[in-house]
């Protein structure tokens, strides 16, 4: 296994109160896979990808990364990974993303010339060629995205840490980043974090699913769907919703609702089923299953 | 040679690129850096000799100007390391970068030493602004004893160093407010014999400034510069701050790594 966690809590204590980030998480991801955390905001998810990291230390648990202790081994598991966090925070904003890669390649100690090489090397394999000399501060959010997965691989590493990597970026940048990220996995372990479900189901070979920093669940893509089972499509009245159902709810327009339920479920959610219209049957997505298996944020 | 390849690296990024590149990239900035630089010179020139031979003779100064231009110049080499590394941990929390010191091989400790490379440079074209202002204002370095000067500053910057990791690992914990930048940066002008002598200030005052490093230095260098003192007279000096340098490094270490731990442990490396 390349990342694997052991009964992994963190508490923090914010003036007096104490919060449970996360609680016993225990997870496996195999070497040269691709393995997402799916939860809802506050779940959890960037402090698991801070522990594995070693940017922070965890209350109690172990965990390892490409062999490593996270916490007696911080220096080796440092040299083995590689992260790209999202937020615009994160270069220097003056300096074109040429010389903010050419900045952290020489943190990693490489000699100048070989830094200046590497860098130009990432930034045509981002897709960042015709922008060398701009200044960061002039990039487009899908374009800080690909100059942190750019940073992410000047060591070279052989885990990529990815925190909500394609977030707020467009449908093509992101097609774009996924292409990339699949080419990348064919040597590397990538961990990542994202709220996307066709992004998961494009490129994940196992999910996570997290909630109040628990695992409660874990798969591969077939695996989760096959838990749903077969969805059943249907139209109901608004005014019919209710607390049990709100989570089966896909949109609303023009006080009609249309919801996917679980075929299984069909018979406990009460007596809207004699004022559903039945549009049709289909096959579950990884979306179906995270709302029915995770439910919201409480 | 490959870790000298890396060091000349690392000094390209910090200097060039980190340093030099951003701070000309703000151009008004420049030139009031510069200006700040040179224009307390000419103030502190007027007033001494607005008032007099007599007066600066009263308080046990025989050459005003060449006083001021000492303390000035020296001063700010602890002060702008001091700002520049606290300065600098603040505002990698605040962009953002400071998470991807701490992955690197270089650390969040290699970029506070190497940003003191940046700070010492920026402060040495100061010094050399000031010390040539100086010469220009009738102002003799004839006869200076260089070694014993070089000596004294080097063992100033150690014990700076010192400082600068304390501030460091407080930034870490508290990022604003620092105490020790404050300290160091205002108040050190005040007691430590920058722009008048020590012996002016009431006694228990003066207790303090003989607990600042700067104070030995700069009695030190202006003996050594001005006067051109032997390496015999200058010896007290070079065995205070070299305690000093004994005392503030490793209670600088300590004091880093203790509010870098306590960042780690409660998460907050990158908060701001």
């Amino acid at each position: 296994m390349e990342i694997t966690t052991s009964n992994i809590s963190k508490t923090f204590k914010v003036r007096k109160k104490t919060i449970n980030a996360l609680y016993n998480v225990s997870i496996e991801v195999p070497k040269r896979s691709v393995a997402a955390l799916v939860g809802p905001n506050g779940a959890g998810k960037t402090t698991l990808i801070k522990i594995l990291s070693t940017l922070m230390l965890p209350t109690s648990g172990t965990a390892y990364v490409h062999g490593y202790d996270i916490i007696r081994e911080a220096k080796n598991v440092r040299k083995s990974i590689g992260l790209a966090t999202s937020g615009e925070r994160l270069f220097y904003y003056r300096l074109s993303g040429y010389e903010n890669l050419v900045f952290f390649a020489s943190l990693y100690g490489l000699p100048l010339q070989e830094a200046k090489r590497k860098s130009i090397e990432l930034l045509r394999m981002v897709g960042l060629s015709d922008f060398i000399n701009i200044p960061y501060m002039k990039y487009s959010l899908g374009m800080q995205r690909r100059l942190a997965l750019a940073r992410a691989l000047i060591n070279d590493p052989p885990v990529l840490l990815l925190d909500e990597p394609t977030l707020g970026i467009d449908p093509i940048s992101a097609r774009e980043f996924r292409r990339m990220i699949k080419m990348l996995s064919r040597d590397k372990t990538v961990f990542f974090t994202s709220h996307y479900m066709g992004e998961i189901d494009e490129l994940s070979d196992i999910v996570f699913f997290i909630k109040n920093g628990k695992i409660i669940l874990k798969g591969s893509v077939e695996e989760l769907k096959e838990r749903v089972g077969k969805v059943i499509e249907v139209i109901v009245p608004e005014r019919h919703i209710n607390k049990t159902i709100t989570r089966f709810v896909v949109n609303l327009r023009y006080g009609k609702a249309y919801l996917r339920i679980p075929k299984r479920c069909i018979d406990f959610i009460g007596p809207i089923k004699n004022n559903m219209e039945i549009i049709g049957e289909s096959e579950p997505s990884l979306e179906d299953a995270y709302v029915i298996l995770v439910g919201g944020q409480n | 040679m490959k870790r000298f390849s890396s060091i000349i690296s690392r000094l390209y990024a910090f200097i060039y690129l980190r340093g030099f590149k951003i701070w000309a990239s703000y151009k008004t900035q420049v030139i009031l850096n510069i200006l700040s630089w040179i224009i307390p010179i000419f103030t502190y020139y007027f007033v001494g000799t607005s008032f007099g031979q007599g007066f600066v003779s009263y308080i046990g100064v025989r050459n005003y100007t060449a006083f001021i231009v000492i303390g000035l110049a020296f001063q700010g080499y602890v002060s702008s390391v001091i700002t520049t590394i606290s300065g600098r941990m603040r505002s990698e929390q605040l962009f953002g970068t400071i998470e991807y010191y701490m992955l690197s091989p270089t650390g969040v400790f290699g970029m506070m030493i190497y940003s003191a490379v940046w700070g010492f440079i920026l402060n040495t074209i100061n010094t050399v602004a000031i010390v040539s202002i100086g010469i220009c204002l009738g102002v003799s370095f004839l006869g200076a004893n260089l070694i014993g000067a070089f000596i004294i500053i080097v063992e100033l910057l150690v014990s700076t160093l010192g400082l600068s990791m304390i501030a460091g690992g407080i930034i870490m914990v508290v990022k604003q407010g620092n105490p020790i930048s404050f300290f160091f940066t205002t108040v050190t002008a005040l007691l430590s014999g920058t722009v008048f002598p020590v012996r002016v200030l009431p006694y228990y005052v003066r207790l303090i400034s003989y607990a600042i490093p700067l104070t030995p230095a700069l009695n030190g260098l202006r003996l050594a510069l001005l006067k051109g003192a032997s390496f015999h007279a200058l010896y007290s000096y070079f065995i205070i701050l070299l305690l000093f340098d004994l005392v503030l490094v490793p209670l600088g270490f300590l004091i880093y790594k203790i509010g870098f731990d306590c960042a780690r442990k409660k998460g907050t490396l990158s908060e701001y």
